[in-house]
């Protein structure tokens, strides 16, 4: 209850785990735009959470999915972590892994 | 700034509050809905060389306030359930053979019953309005959760919560391509556009559903299949129109919803017609822009459609001219072209020969030279 009366963070720190690299996420941004400003390339294509190119995996931390995961993922991607950036928004500081390379 | 920005979009919430007024009072105001529709096609087609680009202040901060557009944007539901609430008044009135005589409430007179003539311009009326909320099911669509439930409650009140997924999961990834219902390939008319396009993204909608439950082992005819549930959501308004009207508000209601479908498909027809997309990413140039002034304000920057396509989560307030394909003209202008089909294919040729010249990729040109 009390809870409920804590001030939020308004930002979350992210870390990408293969390049320790860190950036920050403004409370109710989304992961990819928050990874595009810093000028991560974040491979990306519609920024809707239809076409599943932004996906990573969430590592460590708490996120809120803006849509259902369970269009463009497959289960077994959902239940190993797996999530759609553009449509994540952050609860806690995370850590995830991307392929940057793609 | 702030208050000119935001006061801007004001337009469909204000007129649609209107339309339901006249319809309440009745007698020939039930047409006012109809007469406003004109009213901005005129307005649309006086102000078509306007062109304003997107406010933003010094820091590059947008004037829009998220928590006022949000508000506005959820109150539409309630707005347009009580649109739908008002005609079934009416053809309670009419079926139950209500005398027409005049009353007063507040000092306002209003007609109580109705005659057939005035229950048609009520019925259009609603059709007209009822469709304008695609704008609203549309922006919520693209975001969070709340709205996009919101967006499916507002698509279902004209028949067609299946365009929430079939928006997302099909329009925007395949837009271009034949494999988009809602892409109107070179050649096609709305009429028929109109047809295609929403079987199309029902159809989709559908197996888009039966594929994620079979993810999970279910079959389709499953308590979760949300294109099943989207249209049980429109059953509240079959019900209410069967209570106050039988067969006649059955017949109300499906000139509703196929006015407010056709204005939809109507869009989506305009914002794509004969542009092409093979391979990779959608950019600016595979959507028309309609980005006069009235259009802006009127449909909430649904018409800055290069730039939406592009940056699909970026608010409507914050979209921006990107010097796409631009038809030049805002879209009640264009929604009358394109009733009359050769006049529309007549406008629409310099158009697709300058998007072939200018903006086509190899790739698409030699697509486009096959529809040639």
């Amino acid at each position: 209850m009390l809870n409920l009366f804590k001030p939020r963070p308004t930002s979350y720190a992210v870390r990408l785990s293969d390049t320790e690299t860190t950036f920050t996420v403004k409370r109710g941004e989304s992961l990819l735009s928050s990874a595009l400003s810093a000028g991560i390339k974040w491979p990306f294509k519609c920024k809707v959470g239809s076409c599943g190119t932004c996906k990573c995996k969430l590592i460590d931390g708490k996120i809120k999915a803006q849509l259902d995961f369970g269009y463009v993922l497959d289960m077994s991607e959902i239940q190993d972590g797996y999530i759609l950036a553009c449509q994540s928004i952050l609860k806690s500081d995370i850590q995830v892994s991307v392929n940057l390379t793609k | 700034m702030k208050f000119y920005v935001n006061a801007r979009y004001l337009i469909v919430p204000f007129m649609s509050l209107i339309a339901i007024a006249g319809i309440l009072i009745g007698g020939s105001f039930a047409w006012v809905g109809v007469a406003l529709f004109g009213l901005n096609t005129i307005i649309d087609t006086l102000t078509k060389n306007i062109h304003l680009p997107a406010d933003f202040d010094e820091t590059g901060e947008s004037y829009g306030i998220k928590g006022f557009q949000y508000a506005v944007m959820f109150l539409m539901l309630p707005v347009f359930i009580v649109l739908q609430l008002v005609l079934a008044y009416r053809i309670f009135q009419y079926t139950s053979l209500t005398p027409i005589e005049t009353a007063a409430f507040l000092g306002v007179s209003y007609e109580v019953g109705t005659s057939g003539l005035n229950l048609i311009g009520a019925t259009l009326s609603s059709g007209l309005w009822a469709g304008l909320g695609i704008i609203y099911g549309h922006e919520l669509s693209h975001n969070k959760k709340e709205g996009f439930f919101v967006s499916r409650l507002i698509m279902a009140l004209s028949g067609a919560s299946h365009f929430t997924y079939a928006h997302v999961y099909n329009h925007h990834l395949d837009l271009g391509h034949e494999d988009d219902a809602a892409t109107a390939p070179r050649g096609r008319n709305i009429y028929a556009h109109a047809w295609l396009s929403h079987m199309g993204q029902s159809r989709f909608s559908y197996n888009l559903e039966k594929e994620r439950l079979s993810k999970r082992g279910s079959s389709a005819l499953h308590f979760d299949n949300r294109w099943i549930l989207g249209y049980l959501y429109s059953l509240p308004s079959i019900v209410l129109f069967v209570w106050a009207g039988g067969l006649i508000g059955v017949a109300a209601l499906f000139s509703v919803w196929v006015i407010a479908n056709f204005l939809l498909e109507a869009l989506n027809f305009m914002g794509h017609y004969g542009l092409i997309r093979t391979e990779g990413a959608v950019e600016h140039r595979h959507s028309w822009d309609n980005d006069s002034v009235f259009t802006s304000w009127f449909f909430i920057e649904i018409g800055r459609q290069c730039d939406h396509h592009v940056r699909g989560e970026t608010y409507f307030w914050e979209l921006d001219d990107v010097e796409g394909p631009n038809y030049g003209i805002g879209y009640f202008s264009l929604f009358v072209l394109t009733l009359i089909p050769p006049l529309f294919k007549a406008y629409v040729q310099k158009h697709l020969d300058n998007w072939d010249e200018k903006y086509a990729s190899s790739e698409e040109k030699v697509i486009a030279a096959q529809f040639s």
